[in-house]
């Protein structure tokens, strides 16, 4: 009988904060779609001479993403510089926080209410950006010193499904915060899995391999599976995991060695002399606090007796979305938009729709009190809804873009019964009449149809039914 | 901590150095002078004294968070590299 072997994943994130200027020079830190090399400072470049200038924003940025990571806060916090050489990075040396980071131990619950440790998190400028060419290599320095968070969690998590949720929380913690654009395919969020697996009941944990550069919740998933797979095998041969990187490919869906670990005292970490310790004060604290809107959990208590829990998670992606629907106010209609939402919108071919401006509070509200009352089918409903997304129609109030649509149910019983006579007194429905007398329930439809068409379909037709059965007793 | 000829090699290694075998050579000596000179302060007692950061006792050094016009601009920038291609600086491969 084989063995069972449980793994264990510890994940670095990387996450790039969206303050204007970079960590530690007044240049543009937003490099989305500029031309290598123009978002660039002599202190970028480390010019003989330049001196670091510390961006405060980037200080409260990472205060309130350490708040939002339910973390300690450490008011006093320094810098160090971590060697190596590369040419991502011209000064020869990052400066990161290795002994006094700003953010202490905390926790981040995922969505089925695991508690995954946070072990700190700090502040640290970001390299540039290196491409490979065939015989040479390139470098673009437009992101090298942009501030980073790099969150470390504790070796918490046992599943590549807990990994990608651990991965994608952080992403939505970190947006709601609104301390990052958190857009991945632009590397915002990088992560780093360590993987390790044991024997079930072991003391010790096995032997880690690290797979860096992860920039997709997928990739971390399968990079995950992948590892446990490979690591098991190696055991079950009665090999040895070495501890080294790893490099993930979408592609080929495996990992494959890269280097072997340096050892932490290669990196020579030593403290940063220029730039003096951070000492915050208590207020600063409270008023990035005071910064934090509701989050994910908070969604989850007020919602989890209304929503289903997979229309919940869906809509806690888009937080606009779910800001809107808390504004709602009222259960019922929170219910009804939050489906329309995930069951109209988010399906594939709609998604696109909601970078424009979200329908307001008053107009969801009246589409679900005429839905309520009837006066829309929910067919009508959902096309008054993407109505609300277009941009010719979204300005208008609910009444008058189901009156443009012509969708409006006719719920009047007197003039539906009016409907209804004139088409039972055409010659044409009289055997429709007999038959459904002589106990035929089918043409009962045909009926209907014919009062449908008549009303040019604004009758309501389960009204329209209980009229006929009536007045063909 | 004695250095020798290995420690030497592997910092020139970290560094990217090419050293000569003199050089080398020179660097043993020099730094183990400094070393064993620094190496007085060993004499103290050092229990319970903070690791100096800096000397000048400052903290909170910062700026706000505003784009500035800077001492030389991009192109002046990459123009010190030796080797530019598409506005990206052109190094040896590496991996």
């Amino acid at each position: 009988m084989s063995k069972k072997y449980i793994p264990t994943i510890g994940i670095e994130c990387h996450v790039q904060l969206c303050t204007k200027t970079k960590l530690f020079s007044e240049v543009d830190n937003d490099a989305r779609l500029k031309e290598p090399n123009t978002c660039v400072s002599p202190v970028d470049y480390a010019l003989p001479g330049m001196l670091p200038r510390l961006n405060r924003e980037a200080v409260s940025y990472a205060v309130r993403a350490g708040l939002a990571l339910n973390s300690h806060i450490n008011l006093e916090s320094r810098f160090d510089r971590k060697h190596y050489f590369y040419p991502d990075l011209p000064k020869g040396y990052q400066i990161t926080q290795m002994y006094q980071p700003i953010i202490g131990a905390g926790y981040v619950e995922l969505p089925d209410g695991t508690r995954v440790g946070i072990e700190h998190a700090h502040l640290e400028e970001d390299a540039g950006k290196l491409s490979h060419e065939s015989s040479y290599s390139l470098v673009d320095l437009n992101r090298a010193g942009t501030p980073l968070v790099e969150i470390v969690s504790d070796p918490d998590i046992h599943s590549a499904a807990h990994a990608r949720d651990y991965a994608k929380e952080l992403w939505r913690l970190m947006t709601y915060a609104g301390v990052t654009f958190g857009d991945l395919y632009n590397g915002n969020m990088r992560f780093d899995v360590n993987v390790s697996i044991a024997e079930e009941g072991a003391k010790e944990l096995g032997t880690r391999a690290e797979v860096k550069n992860l920039n997709s919740f997928r990739s971390v998933e399968r990079a995950v599976e992948y590892e446990i797979k490979r690591q098991t095998k190696l055991l079950e041969k009665g090999k040895k995991v070495i501890q080294e990187t790893r490099g993930w490919s979408d592609a080929t869906g495996e990992t494959t060695s890269q280097r072997s670990k340096e050892v932490a005292a290669d990196y020579r970490y030593m403290p940063e002399p220029d730039v003096p310790p951070i000492r915050l004060d208590e207020r600063v604290v409270e008023a990035e606090r005071a910064k934090i809107p509701k989050m994910p959990a908070d969604y989850r208590q007020e919602f989890s007796q209304i929503l289903g829990a997979d229309t919940l998670e869906i809509l806690l992606d888009y937080q606009s979305l779910i800001e809107k629907l808390d504004e709602l106010g009222d259960h019922a209609a929170v219910k009804k938009i939050a489906n329309l939402f995930s069951s109209v919108l988010l399906a594939e071919e709609n998604a696109s729709l909601l970078n424009d401006e979200l329908p307001t509070k008053d107009q969801l509200l009246t589409l679900v009190e005429m839905n309520t009352k009837n006066e829309l089918s929910s067919t009508a409903t959902k096309e008054v809804f993407l109505k609300f997304f277009d941009p010719e129609m979204h300005f208008k109030d609910t009444r008058t873009i189901a009156k443009e649509l012509g969708v409006i149910q006719e719920n009047d019983l007197g003039a539906l019964e009016a409907i209804v006579d004139a088409v039972l007194a055409k010659d044409e429905t009289k055997q429709a009449q007999a038959d459904y007398r002589a106990g035929q329930e089918k043409v009962l439809g045909f009926l209907v149809g014919q009062v449908m068409k008549e009303s040019r379909g604004k009758a309501n037709p389960s009204a329209v039914q209980e009229i006929l059965r009536t007045e063909l007793k | 901590m004695e250095v020798n000829q290995e420690v030497i090699a592997h910092l020139a290694e970290l560094s990217n150095f090419a050293l000569t075998e003199a050089e080398s050579a020179h660097l043993v000596t020099d730094l183990n002078g400094i070393i064993n000179y620094i190496s007085q302060l060993d004499e103290l007692n050092t229990d319970h004294v903070e690791p100096t950061y800096q000397v000048f006792e400052m903290e909170n050094i910062w700026r706000d968070d505003e784009i500035l016009p800077q001492e030389a601009d991009p192109d002046q920038l990459l123009a010190l590299t030796k080797a530019v291609e598409g506005h990206q600086i052109k190094v040896p491969k590496v991996l």
